[in-house]
């Protein structure tokens, strides 16, 4: 029969390190963006789930994003202290990525 | 019938199976990345190619029993045959190669057991067959694994979108998480390589000991690691082009942030369950994530039509492998001819499945042309409510 007690274990972890992951590296963004700095993207190839803009109307975002990054009302101070901040969360990030790849490969904790 | 021609053959078919493995499941690490243009089609397969080869590397530990468990064989159980494995994989070829045609991301073990069920109950009887260990380890987890790690996704993707809220107009850096998507589907693809070229492995060296070309108990051979990692390289950059529109397209409609969520937690999921040794199958993994997450972001729509189709999938995938098994092993009843008559019919099959694949031809040129994923998993109609609305964010 199935063992109710591994699959609840399972079921924790993996919500609480998912959740954890995915919280971190988004507050990495969200301070990146803060510390004026906001990540810009643009995806590698155009797909059907993403809205392609026209080039006025990219303008137009383009504009608005360097306006928002301008008119921060953190000083100077608080946004290095974001800034600092993004990173922690991004290497908290790699960590994970690093520690996921130490439970795959058998070699390392066997 | 020659012993050494029959191990051949198994070794051949393992490899096929290998290959078509590899090319079903390429969808599972990278469909979501793919999807949101974290990464050109073609960089994701082959990005994926390359941690499925380093993988299968990596694990070379090989399974005691070819089926886990489901078949009743070892120390006073039954023996399995060289040509019930035989039957086993010619079933699961057909099988994977008939949803992939339909774009259906099935589990391919499932897809294995169910021909190897089939083919023991044909040849050897319905005894040899554990029904409960088939409910505990295949029919059970496929019900609650998607749903555990849908809502997973789901409360990872509303995170997402809580923590980067900003104000209308304002710059997210949602974008940003494309980014994080290249790094959480390479732990998706080296989770899978790990896993599957084990299993492929497993089955020939099983069948070398069985035909007693190797001594009991030993590891397998330098050269059966070597093709398994080349054959399943080779069928995920060939990528299941198919699969790949399902998943990242048929389902929902997914974004950088939602795409990151749903890789997360499918990497998370499949490392805990294997790490705890409570095997889940990385495809109802995967799908299920995707699920979630579109249910987590606001203004997504889920087409449960296709989420339908891909459950009766599941649910489909061992009864109809296994009938397709026990075909192939009452050929192989009739003795060396028997065998003939099943490579025979094999081929045919997948060569007309081929042809029929020619007819709406999708590769990783025209995966984004086609407006609709419609055209492959036939949804009757496809919402557009939320066009209008998504259109206002900036979604670039």
């Amino acid at each position: 029969m199935i063992d109710w007690g591994a699959f609840f274990v399972v079921a924790g972890a993996s919500l609480l390190s998912s959740t954890l992951v995915v919280s971190l590296y988004s507050l990495g963004l969200r301070l990146l963006t803060s510390a004026g700095r906001a990540l810009v993207v643009d995806p590698a190839s155009f797909t059907g789930a993403i809205t392609v803009l026209t080039p006025k109307r990219a303008a137009k975002e383009a504009k608005r994003r360097r306006k928002s990054a301008t008119a921060n009302p953190l000083t100077v101070f608080q946004k290095r202290l974001a800034l600092v901040g993004a990173y922690a969360c991004f290497s908290v990030s790699v960590a994970a990525v690093l520690y996921g790849v130490y439970l795959i490969v058998p070699a390392l904790h066997r | 019938m020659d012993l050494t021609l029959i191990v051949a053959l198994v070794i051949a078919l393992s490899l096929v199976f290998d290959f078509t493995n590899g090319f079903h499941d390429t969808a599972n690490a990278m469909a979501t990345p793919i999807a949101t243009g974290a990464m050109r089609p073609k960089v994701a397969v082959g990005l994926a190619a390359v941690l499925n080869l380093v993988g299968a590397f990596l694990s070379t530990e090989v399974a005691k029993t070819v089926s886990g468990g489901i078949i009743r064989e070892g120390n006073g159980g039954v023996q399995i045959t060289p040509q019930i494995i035989f039957a086993g994989l010619i079933g699961a070829i057909v099988w994977n190669l008939i949803t992939w045609l339909r774009g259906l991301p099935s589990s391919s073990s499932h897809a294995l057991f169910g021909g190897l069920i089939g083919a023991a109950i044909i040849g050897i009887g319905v005894q040899s067959v554990d029904f409960t260990v088939v409910f505990a380890k295949v029919i059970l987890p496929a019900l609650i694994a998607p749903v555990t790690v849908g809502v997973v996704a789901l409360v990872a993707t509303r995170l997402a979108y809580f923590i980067t809220r900003r104000d209308a107009g304002k710059a997210d850096g949602r974008g940003g998480f494309r980014y994080a998507q290249i790094f959480s589907s390479s732990l998706v693809a080296l989770a899978h390589g790990t896993n599957d070229a084990q299993k492929t492995m497993g089955v020939i060296t099983l069948t070398l000991i069985a035909g007693g070309f190797q001594a009991v108990g030993s590891g397998p051979q330098w050269w059966v690691i070597c093709t398994c990692a080349l054959a399943i390289a080779i069928g995920t950059y060939t990528g299941g082009w198919r699969i790949i529109l399902t998943m990242g397209r048929g389902l929902t409609d997914v974004k950088p942030a939602q795409g990151f969520a749903a890789e997360t937690s499918t990497a998370a999921t499949i490392l805990a369950s294997s790490h705890l040794g409570f095997a889940l199958s990385t495809t109802q993994v995967a799908s299920g994530s995707v699920i979630g997450s579109g249910l987590g972001r606001r203004g997504a729509t889920v087409r449960w039509g296709m989420a339908g189709q891909i459950a009766l999938g599941w649910l489909l995938t061992l009864p109809a492998s296994a009938v397709m098994g026990a075909f192939a092993a009452g050929f192989t009843l009739l003795g060396p001819i028997g065998l003939v008559i099943d490579l025979v019919l094999g081929s045919v099959i997948v060569a007309l499945l081929f042809r029929q694949s020619r007819r709406t031809r999708i590769t990783h040129d025209n995966l984004h042309d086609i407006d609709d994923a419609a055209l492959v998993v036939k949804i009757k109609k496809t919402p557009r409510r939320i066009a209008r609305r998504d259109r206002k964010k900036v979604s670039l």
